[in-house]
């Protein structure tokens, strides 16, 4: 009986239980909401904010308060340095892949070079970095139009590629099993939970802790940029705030797929549920007519209300 | 006149026994040390009368009276004022403010009345001028002074306090002999004035120099009361040894004798850094050198840095017959050099990990891993258990799910997949449990034999005895004596770790 609770009571049961929920609630709010194409179309906004939290989850392991505040302004550059990159023409999908992965990983480089040899907390210093990339996106957009994301790109978002599924959904399908096995069969992986469990011990015992972390923080510079490439193809074109929401959303994201804020515990394959329901949710306040600063403001209590659950004890046990 | 009366005083945390029967009384007008060797229980004693540790039976009186302390603020109530030898100074606020941190001087009960202040800090500053030294006063923050300085600041907030009865943990460990020879004669000038004061310190010429009568502690118990004026340090440091001081380590149990042409595994010639000086040794393949002496004198401090994980200011280590300047922990490992810590928690065990994952990080590095594939991880990982008798459910379950002695030893294992040429030991037996010690020393004295060169720091002195070739004393971060073969007693270790420094 005891280890049926515990089964229950883990987090990426939990999250899957609240989707099947929600489902049955946005049903019955509005029929077709569940249907088999409402659910795919779900599932594409779900890959974007699941490669992010990708990005996030694996700093937010690593430990140290470790967080990225600064996803939400990479997703937006991305976007922006991809359309106009590529312009429309699928000639310039590659060089726009180049450019964007070139540049989250410079502003994770950033990122990772501040926390470490300037021994700025994260929280600081990607949140300093989110304002420096607002910046810097209205800067950009000055009297330069909009770029246009490339037919290849958008069909690769939003049409079926394999078996009805676009070609996003494989991706982050694809990343799924990467960041699992990356995670649990690699000593890169064991090192990240390392230093997130226990940073002092994993550095007595050889692990080059300062260049770990600079690197989870490229990789989720990385993760940003590709999702804001994506976010290019979903919309077709990319505007200035494009990516704003997922900084909050990729955390919460994380929480809700059980990783604790404190580091060294947790996985991916329970943030890539807590991303699927957190765009549930979405959909269901859209449904019910709450406008992006009522989402916002729900997405929030979300954040708070699962730290209650989670937290005592579990999110902040070292 | 009694000051402070302490009568069959016990305290137990868990199963384990800190103080079994502690008396203690303290007159008017004395100084009163207080002597035991590391985990004698002197200092449970000392909390007991500062109120941060409440006994779990037996009496206290104060001036005759019988007292219950509840706590810090009680003890102060009572008239006890305390030195703590772990510094409780407000780094960011001035030397005046620290003094008079306990009782600042109000206005309307309000505001602090920054005259009267000013005023009450001079009075005790005033006390050690011209030993301060420079950029010492009034105003000087106490983040900017240096470390005998911010003792002596320490020193006058106890002084501050006004205490009938002062409690000096250690006050001496940082100053210099100007510094201590006004500090005593601030001491002497209490005494005439009828204050109890009780002192703790490991240097036996200021014991001679300061104290009047001493109370000696071992294995919890006080053993006896003395008149300094009447006894010798022999005699003190035979009765904190307790009866078979004498006797030399047995021959049985120390380890095969080394043969010196195998060479040196380790030397270190001159070095000097944060808690050491000067020292100098070799360490053959083979061997197991000894690190003794009191707490803090620098064993671990130089340990960590052979290891990469302190700081190096001048000298030269070598491992075998190449230099060894290892940069960080990383690089130690990399060129053969190993090291476990007594304060798991810190710096060993990775917690809420699998027990495999805190076995296999040292083979990561020395074999350049990418791929962690757990089947052949286990075939690694499961031997270095087995050799150290380790008792485990499964390699997957969390490193937490096991006993402190079974933690500690997944924490050595990792070192027994790809053999070191130099094993530092520091404190590695702290808090676990004595079959588990067993296992322990079975294994390094087989790895001495396997050529291995090891440095065993132990706080418990059976252990050196029964282990170490040799044991080099450590007193102040140098090595004041090294004693071989016969030598090796309880009493010389005690003899060598109190003498002055």
């Amino acid at each position: 009986m005891s280890s049926v609770l515990s089964f229950l009571r883990q987090p990426i049961v939990v999250a899957l239980v609240f989707i099947v929920l929600l489902l049955y609630l946005g049903e019955l709010l509005s029929p077709g909401f569940a249907s088999a194409a409402q659910i795919l179309r779900l599932m594409i906004v779900a890959s974007l904010l699941g490669i992010v939290a990708a990005g996030q989850n694996v700093v937010i392991l690593g430990g140290r308060e470790g967080i990225d505040l600064s996803v939400g302004g990479v997703v937006s550059l991305s976007a922006i340095i991809a359309g106009n990159v590529m312009q429309g023409a699928d000639i310039g999908i590659v060089p726009a892949i180049a450019a964007c992965l070139v540049a989250g990983a410079f502003f994770g480089l950033l990122n990772g070079l501040g926390v470490t040899l300037l021994r700025i907390p994260p929280l600081v210093m990607t949140l300093g970095m989110l304002g420096v990339l607002q910046g810097l996106l209205v800067v950009i957009r000055m009297g330069i139009p909009s770029g246009q994301a490339a037919p290849a790109l958008s069909r690769f978002v939003t049409q079926p590629l394999f078996f009805g599924v676009p070609g996003i959904i494989w991706l982050w399908a694809v990343i799924g099993i990467v960041m699992a096995l990356m995670l649990s069969r690699t000593v890169f992986g064991h090192r990240i939970y390392a230093i997130g469990s226990n940073e002092h011990a994993a550095y007595m015992a050889g692990v080059p802790v300062r260049l770990m972390r600079i690197a989870l923080f490229m990789i989720s510079g990385m993760f940003a940029a590709i999702a804001g490439l994506c976010l290019l193809g979903y919309s077709g074109s990319s505007f200035a705030n494009v990516g704003e929401q997922y900084t909050l959303t990729s955390i919460i994201a994380v929480v809700f797929g059980g990783t604790s804020l404190a580091g060294g515990k947790g996985g991916y394959t329970g943030t890539m549920a807590g991303a699927f329901l957190l765009v549930i949710l979405q959909g269901i306040l859209t449904t019910v007519n709450i406008d992006e600063s009522g989402r916002q403001m729900v997405f929030g209590a979300t954040l708070l209300i699962l730290m209650m659950f989670y937290g005592r004890g579990r999110a902040m046990r070292a | 006149m009694s000051k402070l009366k302490l009568n069959g005083v016990s305290k137990a945390y868990g199963a384990t026994l800190a103080l079994r029967r502690g008396d203690l009384e303290v007159m008017a007008g004395e100084v009163h040390v207080l002597m035991g060797s590391n985990g004698s229980g002197k200092s449970t004693l000392c909390k007991i009368i500062a109120g941060s540790v409440r006994p779990d039976d037996g009496r206290i009186l104060i001036d005759d009276t019988p007292v219950t302390i509840t706590g810090p603020r009680s003890a102060r109530a009572q008239g006890i004022g305390i030195f703590y030898q772990e510094l409780s100074l407000a780094a960011h606020r001035t030397v005046e403010e620290n003094i008079c941190l306990a009782a600042l001087p109000a206005k309307a009960r309000l505001f602090v009345d920054r005259t009267a202040l000013k005023e009450r800090a001079a009075r005790y500053i005033a006390l050690f001028d011209g030993v301060s030294g420079d950029g010492f006063s009034a105003d000087a923050l106490v983040g900017n002074l240096r470390p005998d300085q911010r003792q002596l600041v320490e020193i006058m907030k106890a002084l501050a306090s006004e205490a009938p009865l002062l409690i000096f943990d250690e006050p001496t460990s940082a100053l210099d002999r100007a510094q201590v020879e006004r500090f005593f004669e601030i001491l002497r000038d209490l005494k005439r004035r009828g204050r109890g004061i009780i002192f703790i310190s490991h240097r036996m010429d200021e014991i001679k120099a300061i104290g009047d009568r001493v109370t000696i502690i071992r294995d919890g118990e006080t053993i006896t009361t003395l008149n300094l004026g009447e006894t010798d340090a022999g005699t003190v440091i035979r009765l904190m040894v307790g009866g078979a001081g004498d006797m030399p380590a047995s021959q049985s149990s120390a380890p095969a004798v080394v043969d010196a042409k195998d060479g040196a595994a380790l030397t270190v010639r001159n070095l000097s850094g944060a808690g050491f000086r000067n020292v100098s040794f070799e360490v053959a393949r083979g061997e197991i050198l000894g690190f003794g002496g009191l707490h803090g004198q620098g064993q671990s401090a130089l340990l960590r840095a052979i290891f990469g994980a302190g700081s190096i200011a001048t000298g030269e280590i070598r491992i075998g017959s190449d230099r060894f300047d290892a940069a960080s922990p990383r690089d130690a490992i990399r060129r053969g050099c190993a090291y476990v810590s007594g304060d798991r928690g810190r710096d060993g065990v990775i917690s809420g990990r699998p027990i495999i994952e805190n076995v296999t990080p040292i083979h990561y590095l020395r074999d350049r891993l990418m791929i962690a594939r757990p089947s052949k991880l286990s075939d690694r990982v499961a031997p270095a258990l087995e050799s150290m008798h380790t008792k485990f459910a499964s390699l997957f379950h969390p490193i937490n799910s096991l006993s402190g002695g079974n933690q500690q030893k997944v924490i050595i294992a990792r070192w027994l997949i790809d053999r070191p040429d130099v094993l530092l030991l520091d404190d590695p037996t702290k808090g676990i449990d004595l079959s588990a010690k067993a296992d322990l020393f079975a294994l390094i004295r087989q790895l001495a034999a396997e050529g291995l060169g090891i440095i065993l720091y132990s706080s418990e002195d059976a252990e050196l005895l029964g282990n170490a070739n040799r044991i080099l004393v450590f007193n102040g971060g140098s090595v004041s004596r090294e004693l071989t073969g016969p030598e090796r007693t309880r009493y010389n270790l005690y003899q060598a770790a109190y003498e002055a420094a």
